[in-house]
């Protein structure tokens, strides 16, 4: 067993080589002098399939034709980003160079040094036109580590017959909403098992927290240096209350159900014909109103073939969409889904890569983009996101979205998955304060562990 | 006699029930690999996939990276598969056929190694693989995975060693023949069975795993078929998963195993733990 | 053949296993007792020194009541599980062997496709059979007239959870033990049997008598096994949560490791939870690892 551990220090040496020839290089190689750069690679590592294939290509031939590198894009799922950017980030041999992250998991990179400081080219590639909430998580300080890659806010989508035929307009402020949902769900006028009015899981945090927002609360602030929990205070509480009245009258999601795919239930899924081919009326619909990000427009809509293939068709006559009304005119805060972007502090090509950022946050790529429906970080190129109602609802949600706190332990209670606890607690609770103390004591500390 | 008859019937019947409860998820999995999308979605199950089509299956196979995640576990597993038996062979030729000082901690030490919880390892596990070149390497991938089954192949295998007389051996090599001669043609194919059962334990357990891979194979390129039905399922976060490709895909993987299982399957059931019954 | 050179032989013989456990898991495993004794998380996996804590892991882990609910509960999963499975797999056993060959190789085929099934794929597909909404699991009780069972969430309770889970990990185990002791079974002489028969000896005395006593090196081996497995069971538990339920009422020890060193980064304590099973399993098994061993001198 000891044979092995000088692997220790090998690795460890490496760490300290790399470092040392990347701080004392005098002469900084000139990231477009193509001859020399035509036998390197760059790496950047995308999340999921998000990135379409066309903004990939273009990424990688604008990159060789500006560098002479060869980029390679190498997409990770999701679901195992955090442990394979665990291991290696640290790791000066095996970095990917530039790595897109879920905008909530920045913070436990940022405040550990997984990051290059991007801060002096922070207002080359945008600035203060880059989206705040984003560029905030992805700071310690004023330090900027990771910015926004792309964004989508959440917004509301409803079926705009069963809300006609419950006799409820849309709503102009958060109250209107929160009785109009209720008002459907008594209502329900198709005599649906199970109908709600509004379908929200009873542990689907990522929505719920916009009753928080919208009530001038918060999930934590920094108080002297240390972040503290406040589901608890009375701003909070008066959201989570709110919150408490739609799980109890107008929402039939069970208490564990989480934010995946709630347009299953404002879809009519199947209808089920009888002898005479007629439609005997039983569907899968089970919801008047659900809030998803605004990219879940793809999985509404009527059935439809298309290419032999069945599909979902949007349709206006069905289907509307609208921001979360807040309590003074304006939209809700709400939260709002997407990803950083950052490069790695153990790059062996950090002119490269910077170079790659210049790319991303080009106008060229920020408005490719827009074209395919992901928010771009540069609000100077939101117009990009087109002019339809999904653009129109994408942009006035976003105008007030939030995102969780910047601490970092943040993505510690989030995979200790101890909101979803707290949520799905909320419908029964009978002393919504107390519920919500209690989970303040356990978040606070998790916050300022690193 | 006739009750004898009735009861037959009996356990016959109770025997397709039972087979039902174990082949329905297969059969939900090949089910849903027909039926596009928008239909498994519904409430109301589809039992047979009426209208059904092959487009699931055709969206795969015309995926590139599912041919090269192929070709990457069919590397690793056979490599394993070999690796497996030959050490597994001279670990069991070990252990039962001599006795020797540190022969019942060497016993001990495989059995105690099935124990070590996995989930904890993995950093460790990267830095090594990284440190030695390793990483996205088919070969170090097979060295993991043969480490990991070659403990209970040995322990599988042992039994099949202590059933073959060394008596046997011993006569042949009186008939003239030399020790290894006696070995290939006397010993071995007594042990065929033994040596195919861990092969089937080495083939399933390298064609199926994933924690380790995802840690040590990190380019795209030298992905495993687990590791690419994984990315499959959590393509996208704006996006929605198409379950009939999830299932397709999931049916492609399982095809090579269950062609394997039957090719192998008379062998198998009489070399299973037949270790463990001698033993 | 010298005598020397047949003395080393044995050496020789267990060499290749020795170098390669020592290569692939030497490493690995002195890491993690190193690291169980020191503070370590992401900051240090991202290059800040790892200072040493002495047993300071551990005191914090057995001193909180949490990890003795996970512990208990592992257990209790652990035991309940493996014994279904060995009994139920048992019990197929004994079918196979009683039933005409076209109804064996039926059950045999059946048993092997469902084990090769992927993991992936049998998980999405348990997860679906048990949906709330769309699982043919409450569709077929509601057809038979249970309609309290409509839209009825099986994960939400810990209870419901942790059946359907080992529900899930009965029919995962089942085919390897049944086909180990079916293999068993073929071993036994049918005349000890046939005598036993006409000797008026009932079928369950036989079972007791004769058939357990054979088959019973191959049912130990199988349990300890299971019971091994069982305990550290991960992947199914950690995705029928992703699928529902409560995570901290339903977590078990793999999860709960998995949790603490990938979830919020202390990989120091996830490490000595991770020693903390080890001796766990040890201690579980121990019994059965001494009569093992007790057989081989």
């Amino acid at each position: 067993m000891l044979r092995r551990l000088p692997l220790v220090a090998l690795t460890g040496a490496a760490l300290v080589l790399s470092a040392c020839s990347g701080g004392t290089d005098a002469a900084t190689p000139d990231p477009t002098d193509t001859a020399a750069n035509a036998d390197k690679t760059v790496t950047m590592w995308v999340a999921g399939g998000d990135t379409p294939d066309e903004l990939r290509t273009y990424l990688t031939d604008t990159f060789k034709e500006r560098t002479g590198a060869t980029l390679a894009i190498e997409e990770q799922s999701w679901g195992d980003l955090i442990p394979k950017l665990t291991t290696a980030l640290p790791d000066a041999d095996n970095t990917p160079d530039v790595v897109e992250v879920g905008n909530t998991q920045s913070p436990t990179f940022t405040n550990v040094g997984a990051f290059m400081d991007l801060t002096d080219m922070y207002d080359e590639l945008g600035g203060d036109k880059l989206l705040q909430s984003f560029v905030e998580a992805g700071s310690v300080d004023d330090t900027k580590y990771a910015l926004p890659y792309y964004f989508g806010s959440r917004y509301m989508f409803v079926r705009k017959d069963l809300w006609k035929e419950a006799g409820v307009a849309e709503p102009t402020s958060l109250d209107e909403f929160n009785s109009a949902v209720a008002t459907i769900a008594q209502d329900n006028p198709r005599d649906i098992k199970n109908f709600s009015g509004f379908f929200i899981g009873g542990q689907d945090w990522r929505n719920g927290i916009s009753w928080i927002f919208a009530n001038g609360g918060d999930l934590a602030k920094k108080e002297n240096g240390q972040w503290v929990s406040t589901l608890a205070d009375p701003s909070s509480v008066k959201g989570l209350e709110q919150l408490q009245k739609i799980y109890q009258d107008a929402s039939q999601a069970p208490a564990d159900a989480k934010d995946q795919s709630p347009w299953l239930y404002i879809n009519d899924s199947d209808t089920i014909t009888d002898d005479n081919g007629e439609a005997a009326g039983k569907t899968s619909l089970a919801a008047a109103t659900i809030m998803a990000p605004g990219w879940a427009h793809w999985s509404i809509g009527e059935l439809a073939e298309k290419d032999g293939e069945q599909v979902r068709e949007w349709d206006d006559s069905t289907f509307g969409v609208f921001p979360l009304p807040g309590t003074d005119g304006n939209p809700a805060p709400v939260f709002a889904g997407g990803s950083n972007i950052a490069v790695s502090a153990q790059t062996k090509n950090p002119e490269l890569a910077k170079e790659l950022m210049r790319i991303i946050f080009s106008e060229e790529y920020q408005k490719m983009l827009g074209g395919a429906g992901l928010g771009p970080a540069n609000s100077d190129y939101v117009s990009s996101l087109g002019d339809d109602e999904f653009a129109q609802a994408l942009i006035d949600s976003a105008s007030n979205s939030k995102l969780t706190p910047a601490a970092p332990g943040w993505a510690a209670v989030e995979s200790a998955l101890v909101l979803e606890e707290f949520f799905g607690k909320i419908r029964d609770a009978k002393d919504l304060t107390a519920l919500a103390q209690e989970y303040d004591a356990k978040i606070t500390p998790m916050l300022n562990a690193q | 006699m006739r009750r004898h008859r009735t009861s037959r019937v009996l356990l016959s019947v109770l025997a397709l029930v039972v087979s039902l409860v174990w082949a329905f998820p297969v059969y939900w999995m090949l089910n849903s690999a027909f039926l596009p999308n928008v239909v498994l979605q519904s409430t109301t199950p589809t039992f047979v996939p009426f209208g059904g089509s092959l487009r699931n299956f055709s969206a795969v196979v015309d995926d590139p990276a599912f041919l090269r995640a192929l070709g990457v576990s069919l590397v690793v597993t056979l490599t394993t598969v070999v690796a497996a038996i030959v050490v597994a062979f001279f670990g069991a030729l070990a252990i039962s056929r001599f006795r020797f000082r540190g022969r019942s901690s060497f016993v001990l030490a495989l059995l105690l190694i099935q124990m070590l919880p996995a989930e904890g390892l993995f950093i460790a596990q990267y830095k090594m693989m990284s440190s030695l070149g390793l990483l996205n390497h088919a070969l170090g991938l097979a060295v993991l995975y043969t480490a990991a089954v070659v403990p209970f192949t040995i322990w599988m295998l042992r039994g099949f060693v202590a059933g073959v007389p060394a008596e046997l051996e011993e006569a042949a090599m009186v008939d003239g023949l030399s020790r290894t001669q006696a070995f290939l043609r006397i010993t071995f194919p007594l042990l065929a069975p033994g040596l195919v059962a861990s092969g089937v334990y080495a083939f399933l357990q390298a064609w199926n795993e994933f924690t380790v891979a995802l840690v040590v194979m990190t380019a795209e390129d030298s992905r495993t078929l687990p590791l690419w039905l994984r990315g499959f399922v959590q393509a996208s976060a704006t996006r929605e998963t198409d379950w009939g490709q999830v299932m397709a895909a999931s049916t492609l993987v399982a095809v090579p195993v269950i062609v394997f299982f039957l090719v192998v399957q008379g062998r198998m059931s009489s070399g299973l733990v037949g270790g463990a019954v001698k033993g | 053949m010298s005598s020397r050179s047949s003395r080393r032989l044995p050496y020789l013989l267990t060499l290749p296993t020795l170098v390669l456990l020592l290569a692939a898991l030497g490493y690995p495993v002195a890491w993690q007792l190193v690291t169980s004794l020191r503070r370590y998380g992401l900051m240090q996996q991202f290059g800040a020194p790892a200072p040493w804590v002495g047993v300071d892991n551990y005191v914090a882990l057995v001193t909180d009541p949490s990890l003795w609910t996970v512990v208990v509960r592992s257990v209790v999963f652990c035991v309940v599980t493996a014994l279904v499975s060995v009994v139920v797999g048992g019990l197929i056993a004994l079918l196979m062997d009683a039933v005409p060959r076209w109804a064996r190789l039926v059950l045999q085929v059946c048993l092997l496709v469902a084990w090769a099934m992927p993991i992936v794929a049998a998980m999405t597909v348990w997860v679906w059979l048990v949906d709330w909404r769309r699982g043919v699991l409450n569709w077929l009780l509601v057809e038979v007239g249970v309609e309290s069972a409509y839209g009825h969430n099986w994960l939400a309770q810990p209870t419901s959870f942790f059946v359907i889970a080992s529900a899930i990990v009965v029919w995962m185990s089942v085919p390897f033990i049944a086909l180990s002791v079916y293999a068993g079974l073929t071993q036994l002489s049918p005349d000890v049997l046939e005598a036993a028969q006409l000797d008026g000896a009932g079928w369950f005395r036989r079972l007791r008598h004769i058939v357990l006593p054979l088959v019973a090196p191959v049912i130990s081996i199988v349990l300890l096994l299971q019971l091994i497995w069982d305990l550290r069971v991960f992947t199914q538990i950690k995705i029928l949560q992703d699928a529902g339920s409560v995570a901290s009422e339903t977590d078990l020890l793999g999860t709960y490791v998995y949790r603490l060193g990938t979830g919020t980064g202390d990989f120091g304590t996830a490490s000595a939870v991770s020693v903390l099973m080890l001796v766990l399993t040890i201690a579980l098994s121990w019994y059965y690892v001494r009569s093992l061993m007790a057989q081989e001198s």
